[in-house]
């Protein structure tokens, strides 16, 4: 691949949620010979990024990242009973998700997937939720992670990005889709904590609303500040 | 088809700020052509550098930057030093000067007032009807997690004839890098920038000798000014809105729950108004 190419297909493996469309057009202005080459780069996307199709002659969108296999699985009956309970779940805690339940290559494990978008580009910003849970049938224990991206862009270029692994299990396949909720809870509630730190902590730190006089800087005056004295006095020394 | 420098400037607005000066060379490389309008417009994390002469540390960007040498605003020399010729045209004299000492002067007690530490620098250069500057911070937050600041604000200043009153143009942004890593969230990142523009026609003084102290003071309210509204809106954008997204995406509280007690709340107003 040419450094062209692959510095191309780095703009598009990095696009946030919901605007793709936006930096493909980019790419076509800035540099329309690597447009076909792109190829790689949008499947990579689509499947890391959990980009949604409607099956023909469906009427629910499914999420891609793992290839939907026809049900051969010996798993036949988990996944269908998965489809079922964590799909209601998942309607529990999100208002708008897609959910997709596929078992592994060797059946040795049935992937649990959720994506959940948000767009509001009139607004500047976006935002997407992903789940992606790996469960073991043999035990009924799963390894998996939470990933949350919000994008705002008015007049700036603002971005969150977090993510949490989570382990977990339980005696039955619906007992997992009760542990992941459980899970997903505790998560959310430590990421508002996580904000509430950064805002008391790191980002009052950096500069304060007001000086330690609680008075704004005097111009006229600037060459009768004193160091030590009417600076940095509600310094701890 | 769109102009590329817009489309340039568009991709770095989307891609993660975080990458910003990745993103930045790798855009360079892809078209050259573009280099020059890309690096006095795109605003990257600061860098700073000991003056030899001073000791003192100040801030490097575009505006005091010649090929790969920096000039201090503290001794007023570039280093590693530029050819004399260049020198010459790039390094202020006279009144812009003496402007310049006492910008940095002035907004080096702002620093001490409100960031208690950092890097602070300013500097000046004259245009055919008044002068233009830059005035820069620097500060980076120890304690939990990780946390960055860096405000580069720049100035066009356009003295009336007469020189009793001047127009302030002043562009604003605010590069705000967060972080943390904790047993509860593995990771969370914050990154961005936000710019703001504001103008002003701002009185000089009666007198000539009020003129210089005068632009001293307006441009230090202004940034102050504009820096309080910022840290108000990053507060905003970084902690409120950023946090509301993610509520939007998914609910803590059951969704049936919230169904069920908006319908209770409806009902209560619907008997009140009986």
């Amino acid at each position: 691949m040419s450094s062209k190419s692959s510095t191309v297909a780095s703009f598009v493996e990095a696009a946030p949620p919901g605007e793709l469309s936006n930096v493909v057009a980019d790419i076509k202005a800035l540099s329309p010979n690597e447009v076909s080459s792109l190829g790689p780069a949008f499947q990579k996307y689509n499947e890391e990024q959990y980009a949604t199709i409607k099956i023909p002659g469906s009427s629910e969108a499914t999420a891609s990242g793992a290839q939907s296999h026809p049900l051969e699985s010996p798993h036949a009956d988990t996944i269908k009973s998965l489809q079922k309970s964590f799909s209601a779940a998942a309607s529990e805690h999100f208002p708008s998700s897609t959910i997709g339940i596929y078992p592994n290559d060797s059946n040795s494990s049935i992937a649990i997937l959720l994506v959940a978008n948000k767009y509001s580009p009139q607004n500047f910003w976006n935002g997407r939720w992903r789940s992606t849970y790996h469960l073991t049938p043999s035990n009924n224990s799963v390894t998996g992670s939470i990933k949350v991206d919000v994008h705002y862009y008015e007049d700036g270029n603002v971005r969150m990005s977090t993510s949490r692994k989570v382990e977990l299990s339980s005696s039955s396949a619906d007992g997992i889709v009760r542990e992941i909720a459980k899970a997903e809870n505790k998560f959310q509630e430590e990421l508002n904590r996580a904000f509430t730190t950064l805002a008391e902590g790191s980002f009052k730190g950096l500069r304060r609303q007001l000086p330690v006089t609680r008075q704004k800087v005097e111009w006229e005056k600037i060459g009768g500040y004193r160091l030590g004295q009417d600076i940095g006095g509600g310094r701890s020394k | 088809m769109a102009d590329p420098f817009d489309a340039a400037l568009d991709l770095l607005r989307r891609l993660p700020p975080s990458s910003t000066q990745q993103n930045l060379s790798n855009l360079i490389s892809l078209r050259p052509d573009l280099e020059e309008d890309l690096l006095s417009s795109v605003d990257v994390a600061l860098t700073s550098k000991r003056c030899k002469k001073t000791g003192r540390d100040f801030l490097c960007c575009d505006y005091n930057r010649d090929g790969t040498s920096y000039r201090s605003p503290w001794s007023n020399e570039f280093e590693p030093p530029i050819e004399p010729e260049d020198a010459a045209d790039l390094i202020p004299g006279g009144r812009v000067r003496r402007m310049e000492e006492a910008v940095n002067a002035g907004v080096d007690v702002y620093r001490e007032l409100y960031y208690e530490g950092g890097v602070s620098s300013a500097y000046l250069w004259a245009l055919d009807e008044g002068f233009a500057g830059v005035v820069l911070f620097k500060k980076t937050a120890a304690g939990v997690g990780k946390g960055g600041w860096d405000s580069i604000h720049v100035l066009e200043v356009t003295e009336a004839a007469g020189k009793r009153s001047a127009h302030y143009k002043l562009t604003s942004t605010v590069i705000l890098d967060l972080g943390l890593s904790s047993a509860a969230v593995d990771s969370l990142e914050l990154a961005g920038n936000l710019t703001r523009q504001t103008q002003s026609d701002l009185q000089l003084g009666l007198r000539d000798s009020e003129v210089e102290q005068s632009h001293v003071v307006n441009i230090g309210r202004m940034v102050e000014d504009m820096e309080t509204r910022m840290r108000n809106l990053l507060q905003e954008v970084y902690f409120g809105k950023a946090k509301d997204v993610v509520g939007d995406l998914r609910s803590i509280q059951p969704l049936s729950e919230v169904g069920r007690e908006r319908e209770a709340h409806k009902d209560v107003i619907n008997k009140m108004g009986r």
